[in-house]
């Protein structure tokens, strides 16, 4: 039998109440010392990749938001309770680390949509050219859209860091994730600036009537979290 | 950090958009290029295997396209050359839709997830 993960507590914390773990199970604490871990049983060797089980995944960790800043684990983490607590005890500082670093902060995305053409010149010569050449030229524009494209995302992405320093303490950035989608970026913010956090985003959306935001939140820190990449890893688990 | 005055609990996650379907559309898209794992079993080991074949001959061919495209503004080939490179490049091009199509492949399939670098293409 393994062990699904959820997410890393600090010790002490209560297991939340009326939560069901992925695929029904019930979820438990396994406590360290001043580390915990949220878990259930799980049965099969992989777990599949359904809606309901990500959503179960995602309600436990969101859970456990409510009282505290967990640290997730991917989805899918599977592995025996030996290894689990080997890995804590090898990780015990970087985990702890980790957790410190994410303390008293919860995770708002934002992502970003600018919708217009990115291809900045015409094509004249196209029916004129022969095709290889033509071929190569329709390459070229495409080229040079993405590059303006990639040229927009950067000036996006320092523009709203401008807006959000003083309320952010960690930024993470993902330009041009599709042709549209300009900027994903997730904010790490602390609980109790979470009112002010939204005021700003709010400014910055009336200033840029052009850009299309969608933020969501707040979530656990996963884009802060990156344990399960070491995880891996040392295990071998995907 | 435990809850405190000076850490209220949070509110229920929120998602705010005025724009609900462009999101949707977007998102569904990086959805769609996101890794999935690779069964190792008898009947997706081959789909697997070409596939990660598949998206490095992608990355080279778009490198390939890259440099061609300099060497073309740059002005060191004649319009032959620029013709002949225009073509091969057209025909790998056509070659790896093929091969794509084959192996029941999307343009979406064809990326490697990196990890903390990024994406391969």
């Amino acid at each position: 039998m393994k062990l699904y993960v959820y997410c890393l507590v600090e010790g002490g914390v209560g297991l939340p109440r009326d939560v069901q773990g992925v695929g029904g199970a019930t979820v438990r604490l396994l406590s360290g010392e001043t580390l915990s871990l949220l878990v259930s049983d799980f049965a099969l060797d992989a777990v599949p990749v359904s809606r309901e089980n990500v959503l179960q995944h995602a309600a436990v960790v969101q859970s456990v938001l409510a009282s505290t800043t967990p640290l997730p684990f991917r989805f899918g983490t599977l592995v025996t309770e030996q290894q689990l607590r080997s890995y804590v005890d090898a990780k015990y500082e970087a985990l702890k680390a980790k957790l410190e670093q994410v303390s008293g902060c919860v995770e708002m995305s934002v992502k970003i949509i600018l919708d217009r053409e990115w291809i900045e010149e015409p094509a004249t010569n196209i029916g004129h050219e022969k095709p290889g050449t033509a071929f190569l030229s329709e390459k070229r524009r495409e080229l040079l859209g993405g590059e303006a494209r990639l040229e927009e995302a950067k000036r996006v992405a320092e523009w709203l860091e401008g807006q959000m320093r003083e309320v952010v303490r960690e930024i993470q950035i993902s330009k041009n994730p599709t042709d549209k989608l300009i900027l994903a970026t997730a904010h790490l913010v602390e609980r109790d600036r979470l009112k002010y956090y939204r005021t700003l985003i709010n400014e910055a959306r009336q200033q840029r009537p052009e850009l299309h935001f969608l933020v969501s939140g707040p979530w656990a820190p996963y884009s802060f979290a990156n344990i399960d990449l070491e995880f891996k890893t040392q295990f071998g688990v995907s | 950090m435990r809850l405190s005055p000076e850490n209220p609990r949070p509110a229920e996650p929120e998602i705010e958009t005025a724009h609900a379907q462009e999101f949707v559309e977007q998102l569904r898209c990086v959805a769609d290029s996101l890794p999935s794992r690779i069964n190792i079993d008898a009947q997706g080991v081959e789909q697997g295997l070409a596939k990660l074949v598949l998206t490095l001959i992608e990355f080279i061919r778009r490198l390939l396209e890259k440099q061609a495209v300099r060497r073309m503004e740059g002005g060191d080939l004649s319009p032959e050359q620029i013709e002949e490179l225009g073509l091969a490049l057209m025909r790998l091009e056509a070659k790896l839709q093929e091969l794509k199509a084959q192996f029941g492949l999307e343009d979406e399939d064809l990326n490697l997830d990196l990890g903390p670098i990024g994406r391969l293409i």
